[in-house]
């Protein structure tokens, strides 16, 4: 079954759907949500309603719009109810429908989306622009078609936006030196379109996906690697459906498996406190929590600290499920950002940097950090940004 | 031959499904069949005399009866036909139920698997041959495996019947969890009132056997005639010569004690040398040779040596001693674990020290506890506020899913004595308040009375407070007021619901019984032989087959004390005759049976053939399909008799010429 084709209607013939019959209304879910505080209808209180057949209810409160897909309510429901893979995003696609008018920010993200392939709206043709300035060679396939191993699927941020591609260059860096056979796509290249189905435009997620697809069976690869959390839920739950059968890697956990080769390459020591924050995609949907965290600790001088919140009980940035496109909205609304109630946390913990592995998080936490104020005593920097760094002479 | 086949409607749990009219229609038709008929409940009286009358009137020499599962009824239906002067093996079961009429909604196609199902018997019963049970003598001795109350209260039941019990604990005391326990719910009798007189019984009793700091390691045998390894570890002191006088604890060269006492949990510290608890039985301390001294480095001063004196019961170079029992029948009452609250890692336990777990809780509420009954925090404040979260480990597919039954009643007994002691405000957080027994819902509202505080809603984090008070954060949604809460307080108690135990598996395969799908024990009939094995002669008692608490366990303990009884006073146990035999001038001697037999029930003669003992033969038929020549056979399962049930099954596909269809288990 492709979850793809599930709706509100059909839901209960699918085993999904039954589970949904099996809450016990313990409310773990709206108690453990970042927003269930400011939501009219928290999960909890949105499947009591629709097992009262009262939804119409549901979808004319914007509740919906707070749910930044983070996984957290799915984690620790004793029930296993998926959540955020299917019931969130079919109440949230019924939600903007009945909303007056779609918030100003995303409906540009959208836009941008369909007709340049990535959400700021910038030229398709300039998308491998960084590629110049990494300082080693990067095949692009469209140039030289020969089979490569890898196939590194840079995604959106990590090609346009500058702290973005300070990523992508840290990846390649690090590609170059372990021997890695890659390629990258380049200006053929579109954005995965996980946020496009998150935030309720599964027309612009099939097109998106109908594209990719296409350019990917022009090429001859073994994996995909990619360092979008958030384009490697869309290639590991999506894509299948659609006949995407390559091996599939997001590059922290692809880069822990070299440590071995990795560790002699890092030999300058960073000297600093790192903590690292775990994003949704990554850790509670893949588990993937000790190999970015083994990664930073094989780094000279890294002193790895936690925040209260980790792992499997972190706390989302707030980009996740259209979120990073609904910053001004939820300002409007009065909510507390996610990005700022993070940093505190990672502040409090004393540590010089907070370390990531999405490119959502980046800008997101820089932000936040400059909001409150700790701009002066903590640094974002993706852990590839990190190993990068170490690995210089 | 004049076959009988009797169609059981079963209610409608078969006739609602499969079109009984037509199946007996059906059956009547078939060669070698003199009648055939259907009755609304087969098992009943009237449905058993209905058989017994055809086989005088119509001389009837082969029965079938299609109806439920062979593990319910065969033992009715055989003695129904041995009563009508006929081999009880000449009869022969369908299990139309399990298999047909309760796993299919297609009624034909039900029907028509049914019909397939009885043809199959109809040829198979006609290679019957009349077969006899064997008696053997069993032994009047019976072991209990686990000293918690569950075995304590199965042991004194039996040996105050005058039957000799082997009573085995793997701790140095017996008294297993309830010793823990501060009160029990809803009663608040103190746990170690009632409990204490109980294991002086024990220890007292001239018809009990105690074996602490003892394991079982082999199982052989069978019903009744059952022998049992049991290995007793070195615990460095003579039981028989230790008075329990305590002097060698005082004189250890370990002026403090050092080593977390795993009786309160870690929260109190023990010497090498230890008693578990005061009231530990028997009276008789041990040695803990990771922690002793004299074990690590052989220089010790040995002042226990010292103050022991003539009595001379300290022995360092003691061995573990092997002693072989014969039994008829065992009883496991091997109890539970408390699930690791560190398990859940947003509750916090071993991160935040004042995350406890109810258990600990018990031993601070404990009068003989680390604290003398103070229910104080790690550091020794009074808590002001505590937070009880329930279904800890409970009730959850990411750890258990069952309800552990016991975690609402002694959090609100832990509520309780809490409160008495402390005055702190107490918060439930739940999901269900389950109070079912007798004089529960009455001690709910009691405690509610008190002032205690529900939140309706599973806990979802603890956290620190963070504004450097120590209090901890308990988040979770209030579902009756449909806001999320944010309450903080000193302490949090994790109800931790009951698992089995670590080993459960390696003890179910000593004992050769199943365990559900909790990890339980498994018994025989979840409602009608509930102590029950599928393993004869053995039987269940307490926590081992599930979480439940002390009134069900003694009860359990009882019935599982009275099986046993059943079964040793009756003297003899009669066998089944479905066992193997060798064919012996046919065997070669290749010995290829000897390892393949689960029950070592092989062995190789003289005359250099294989030997079938048809006593400890369970008859499961592997050495009959291993044997290369042929030539082991096996009672109820032979060759012509198994050939023919396939053809028999598989004869309409045969007629039809289309492709072979085969429905559910043959």
């Amino acid at each position: 079954m492709g979850t793809c084709e599930v709706t509100l209607e059909s839901l209960p013939r699918y085993p999904e759907g039954k589970e949904i019959l099996t809450c016990i209304q313990c409310g773990a879910c709206s108690g453990t949500c970042p927003y269930g505080e400011v939501m009219d209808y928290p999960p909890r209180r949105m499947i009591a309603m629709m097992r009262a057949g009262m939804l119409e209810k549901v979808f004319t409160s914007d509740s919906l719009l707070a749910c930044v897909a983070c996984y957290a309510c799915m984690a620790k429901c004793p029930r296993g109810i998926r959540l955020t893979e299917i019931l969130l995003p079919l109440m949230k696609e019924q939600t903007l429908t009945h909303l007056p008018e779609l918030p100003g920010e995303l409906q540009k993200a959208l836009q941008n989306t369909l007709r340049y392939g990535n959400p700021m709206g910038e030229p398709s043709r300039k998308r491998a622009a960084w590629v110049k300035t990494a300082g080693v060679p990067i095949r692009i396939l469209a140039e030289d078609p020969r089979p490569a191993d890898a196939l590194w699927f840079v995604e959106c941020y990590t090609s346009f936006y500058p702290r973005g591609q300070d990523n992508s260059r840290a990846t390649a860096r690090l590609f170059h030196r372990l021997g890695i056979d890659f390629a990258i796509l380049g200006n053929e290249e579109k954005c995965a379109g996980e946020c496009g189905r998150l935030t309720w435009e599964p027309g612009l997620f099939e097109t998106l996906m109908d594209y990719n697809m296409a350019v990917f069976q022009k090429y001859r690869f073994n994996r995909l690697v990619t360092s979008c959390p958030h384009a490697h839920n869309a290639f590991k739950n999506r894509y299948p459906a659609l006949g995407f059968n390559w091996g599939l890697e997001h590059t922290t956990p692809f880069l822990a498996k070299y440590l071995d080769r990795l560790k002699p390459l890092l030999a300058r020591k960073l000297d600093c406190t790192v903590t690292y924050h775990d994003s949704c995609c990554l850790g509670r949907q893949n588990e993937f929590y000790e190999a970015p965290r083994q990664l930073l600790q094989a780094i000279p001088g890294v002193k790895l600290v936690e925040m209260v919140h980790n792992r499997m009980n972190a706390i989302c940035c707030g980009g996740g499920g259209g979120g990073m496109w609904l910053d001004t909205y939820f300002k409007a609304k009065g909510y507390e950002r996610l990005s700022e109630r993070r940093v505190r946390e990672a502040v409090a913990t004393g540590a010089d940097v907070l370390a990531v592995s999405c490119p959502y998080e980046v800008s997101r936490f820089e932000d936040a950090l400059k909001v409150a104020g700790y701009d002066k005593q903590m640094v974002v920097r993706d852990v590839t940004e990190l190993l990068a760094e170490a690995m210089e002479d | 031959m004049r076959t009988g086949v009797y169609v059981c409607h079963c209610g409608t749990n078969i006739a609602g499904t499969i079109d009984v009219h037509a199946l007996i229609g059906y059956a009547g038709s078939l060669p070698g069949v003199a009648l055939a008929r259907e009755y609304k409940y087969m098992c009943s009286d009237p449905g058993q005399e209905l058989i017994r009358q055809d086989i005088c009137d119509y001389k009837l020499d082969r029965v079938v009866v299609a109806a439920c599962s062979p593990h319910l009824h065969e033992k009715t239906f055989r003695q129904a036909v041995e009563q009508a002067g006929l081999n009880p093996f000449y009869c022969h079961m369908v299990n139309l139920r399990e298999h047909d009429s309760w796993v299919h909604a297609d009624k034909p196609a039900a029907t028509e698997k049914a019909m397939d199902l009885v043809r199959a018997a109809v040829r198979r019963v006609k290679w019957h041959v009349p077969l006899e049970r064997r008696q053997v003598p069993v032994h009047a001795e019976v072991l209990v495996v686990g000293g918690g109350i569950a075995g304590i209260d199965a042991a004194l039941t039996l040996a105050n019947a005058g039957k000799h019990v082997y009573l085995v604990e793997r701790e140095p005391t017996i008294g297993g969890h309830m010793a823990q326990f501060d009160k029990t719910f809803p009663t608040l009798d103190c746990a170690a009132c009632i409990l204490t007189p109980k294991m002086t019984a024990v220890k007292a009793h001239r018809n009990i056997t105690l074996w602490t700091y003892s394991e079982v390691r082999q199982v052989e045998g069978y019903v009744g005639n059952y022998s049992v390894t049991v290995r007793r570890k070195p615990r460095y002191v003579i039981e028989k010569l230790c008075v329990g006088c305590l002097e060698c604890i005082q004189a250890c060269v370990y002026k403090q004690a050092k080593v977390p006492d795993p009786f309160n949990l870690g929260l109190s510290k023990r010497k090498p040398v230890y008693i578990p608890f005061p009231q530990a039985v028997p009276q008789v301390v041990a040695i803990d040779p990771e922690t002793c001294i004299e074990f690590k480095s052989g220089k010790c001063k040995k002042t226990c040596v010292e103050v022991c004196a003539e009595r001379n019961a300290i022995d360092f170079k003691q061995q573990a001693e092997i002693q072989t029992i014969q039994v008829g029948a065992i009883i496991l009452a091997t109890g539970f674990d408390v699930f690791d609250g560190a398990r859940i890692p947003y509750y916090g336990y071993g991160l935040y020290p004042n995350v406890y777990t109810a258990l600990e809780i018990e031993r601070l509420v404990n009068a003989s506890g680390p604290t003398g009954g103070e229910v104080v925090l790690r550091d020794g404040r009074k808590p002001a506020s505590v937070g009880i979260v329930h279904c800890v480990g409970s009730r959850d597919l990411h750890t258990n899913r069952y309800c552990s039954r016991v975690c609402c009643m002694y959090s609100l007994k832990l509520a309780h004595l809490i409160k008495e002691k402390t005055g702190a405000d107490v918060y439930n957080f739940y999901i269900d308040i389950r109070a079912p027994g007798k004089a529960f819902e009455e001690f709910y509202n009691r405690v509610a009375e008190e002032g205690v505080v529900f939140v309706r809603g599973k806990a979802a984090d603890v956290y620190p407070a963070g504004n450097g008070d120590g209090r901890l954060i308990v988040q979770a949604e209030d579902t009756l007021l449909g806001m999320i809460r944010k309450i903080p307080v000193d302490m949090v108690v994790l109800a931790t619901g009951l698992e089995p135990r670590a080993d459960a598996n390696d003890v179910r395969r000593l004992f050769n019984i199943g365990c559900s799908g909790d990890g339980f024990f498994l018994e025989r009939h979840p409602k009608l032989a509930p102590v029950n094995t599928f393993a004869d002669g053995i039987f269940l008692a307490g926590c081992c087959q599930g979480p439940k608490d002390i009134p069900d366990t003694v009860a359990q303990s009882g019935a599982a004390a009275a099986q046993a009884l059943a079964l040793i006073d009756a003297g003899v146990v009669e066998l089944e005759p479905n066992t193997a035999h060798v064919l012996e001038d046919a065997c070669s001697g290749c010995k290829t049976c000897l390892p393949l037999c689960p029950y070592s029930a092989i062995s190789f003669v003289e005359e250099k053939k294989a030997r079938i003992n048809e006593v400890l033969c369970k008859g499961c038929g592997t050495c009959v399909a291993a044997c290369p020549s042929g030539s082991i056979r096996q009672n109820l399962f032979e060759d012509e008799e198994i050939f023919e049930e396939i053809d028999g099954l598989l004869a309409s596909a045969a007629v039809g010429g289309g492709p072979v269809r085969i429905q559910g288990d043959l």
